[in-house]
């Protein structure tokens, strides 16, 4: 088998010549000797004659032409400086920079108009004016008068471990009483302090929230709620004193005073504080508050909700408790339309 | 000035006398008549050894285009260590068998769908009868040609490629090794081979 195969290959040599001389003359021996290799042979012949009449086709019209236009139009690209050299690649990459950008700024243009369009005027007043107001939002608005050699006498009068409460009257006169209260509603969920919130009054003109918990979430509520002072036309804070029904009223309070008012460390300071603020804000201290409410027509008893500031037996604070934990502090906010 | 190089080639090769090795030189050069005469020169012959591998004449055209394109692109690397007919060879039938291992199933177009009884007779008289020599009426009809081309279509790559290269490109078996890049003996078991396997499908297709 291995044999006809290679008789076959050499057969196939033989015929298209490729055999010397030699080679040539042992296998045309074969041929006229042996019948089958002879059969085998005529018929590579018979296949090779049928091959050899397979005609050419003509190449397809404008070959030639359609070859050199490419390969014209291959060396005018190749001659372009713009594809070939340094300088045009950087054009190209500044082109592809520039084209970014334009795209940014198509972006950010459309995400203005989309702001301008679905976010309120006064919240994008607020929004610019807070962002402004950052750099200065930090410099102390309140520093102490006095030395803490005056502390200690506090101490004497205060029974350790006995703080008076803080209770205090926010009033925020505003010309848009509704995204004024909205937002005080939108604090008050920010900072969880909206379950804490004892009594929401709403009537005509007015609307009062009533709000128990301790210093620190008051401190947070207040740098919240400090975005609604350019909201207001007038802001006031009434900070209840030993006494009850006695109240020291600071005029035009600014929300970082009312924020230091409620980081004071003791009702002490605080007072201290509500005092040197209130004649700074240009205000007799201290005031009846309630008159003042009785003459705007509305009823005091309704806006406190406090307990009085000294009680029997009664701790500020339970042994285990936090400080955190532990609510001693009362803000009542009421929003004022005008 | 294509059609007048067509024209002078059809009506006398002598009078132009093209010297290989001058316009490939000159097309080195970058003169773009010679590169114009290289492909007029060999762009049927190209054509047709591509068309036979590929089976279709789409395919075919711009198969051959590309590898002109390579070979004038890339002709200044070309150190004459072969001919350039057998490396412009070497480069259309490398890309047209890359193109057939994309394309897997090799689509060949065919004039006849089924060659008539008649003819059938005849080229089996011819081929396995023997009793007849070749009838004119045979050679160069078209169904001879759809046929062979089926036959082809049937053939592995390799076999087909030295089939084709052997068989209608005329080429010897040296240049058919340095065409394809393979041994002399490889070019050899694959012509036997491949000689083999057509006669019995041709055979096949005329029973």
């Amino acid at each position: 088998m291995k044999d006809m195969e290679n008789i076959e290959e050499m057969l196939n040599c033989y015929l298209d010549g490729e055999l010397d001389e030699r080679k040539s003359n042992e296998i045309q021996r074969l041929i006229d000797n042996d019948s089958q290799v002879q059969g085998l042979y005529d018929s590579l012949k018979r296949y090779k004659n049928l091959m050899d009449t397979v005609c050419q086709v003509p190449a397809p019209e404008g070959l030639c032409d359609n070859i050199t236009a490419h390969l014209e139009r291959e060396v005018l690209l190749a001659d372009t400086p713009i594809y070939s050299l340094k300088a045009g690649r950087r054009h190209l990459m500044a082109r592809r920079l520039m084209t970014a950008a334009a795209v940014i700024a198509l972006a950010a243009a459309l995400s203005a108009v989309i702001f301008d369009i679905f976010v309120p005027k006064s919240s994008r007043q607020q929004f610019l004016s807070s962002a402004l107001r950052k750099k200065t939002i930090k410099q102390v608005l309140y520093e102490k008068p006095f030395a803490d050699t005056k502390q200690q006498q506090d101490t004497k009068v205060v029974p350790q471990n006995y703080d008076v409460p803080f209770v205090a009257i926010l009033t925020l006169k505003t010309n848009s009483p509704i995204e004024v209260d909205w937002f005080v509603a939108k604090a008050l969920t920010t900072t969880n302090l909206f379950s804490q919130t004892t009594a929401i009054d709403r009537r005509a003109g007015t609307v009062r929230y009533v709000i128990n918990c301790n210093n620190q979430s008051l401190a947070g509520l207040i740098q919240e709620l400090s975005f609604i002072w350019p909201q207001c036309t007038d802001t006031k804070i009434a900070i209840g004193t030993e006494q009850t029904g006695k109240y020291i009223a600071i005029n035009n309070i600014s929300a970082q005073q009312a924020m230091e008012i409620c980081k004071a460390e003791n009702s002490g300071q605080r007072l201290r504080m509500a005092n040197d603020l209130a004649i700074i804000n240009k205000f007799t201290a201290p005031a009846i508050i309630d008159r003042q409410y009785a003459a705007a027509d509305i009823d005091y008893d309704l806006l406190v909700s406090q307990k009085p500031a000294l009680t029997s037996t009664e701790k500020t604070q339970i042994a285990g408790q936090s400080s955190s934990d532990f609510k001693n502090a009362t803000l009542t906010i009421i929003v004022i339309s005008n | 000035m294509v059609k007048f190089i067509q024209e002078q080639l059809k009506n006398n090769d002598a009078n132009i006398s093209i010297d290989e090795a001058a316009l490939v030189a000159q097309a080195k050069a970058g003169n773009m008549d010679s590169v114009e005469r290289l492909i007029l020169k060999y762009q049927q012959r190209v054509y047709n050894a591509v068309l036979k591998l590929c089976g279709n004449s789409d395919d075919a055209a711009e198969l051959t285009q590309d590898a002109f394109v390579r070979v004038i692109q890339n002709i200044k690397n070309f150190k004459g260590q072969s001919s350039f007919y057998t490396w412009l060879f070497r480069i259309a039938v490398n890309l047209t068998l890359n193109f057939c291992k994309k394309n897997s199933r090799v689509s060949f177009q065919t004039l006849d769908s089924e060659p008539d009884e008649e003819f059938k007779r005849q080229l089996k008289d011819y081929l396995i009868d023997k009793t007849s020599p070749q009838p004119p009426q045979i050679a160069a009809t078209k169904e001879l040609h759809s046929l062979i081309l089926k036959a082809l279509e049937k053939l592995d790559a390799d076999q087909r490629a030295v089939i084709v290269l052997r068989d209608i490109e005329q080429m010897n078996y040296t240049e058919i090794a340095e065409t394809l890049d393979i041994e002399i003996g490889t070019v050899k078991s694959r012509i036997a081979r491949g000689r083999k396997n057509l006669r019995e499908i041709l055979e096949g297709a005329i029973q």
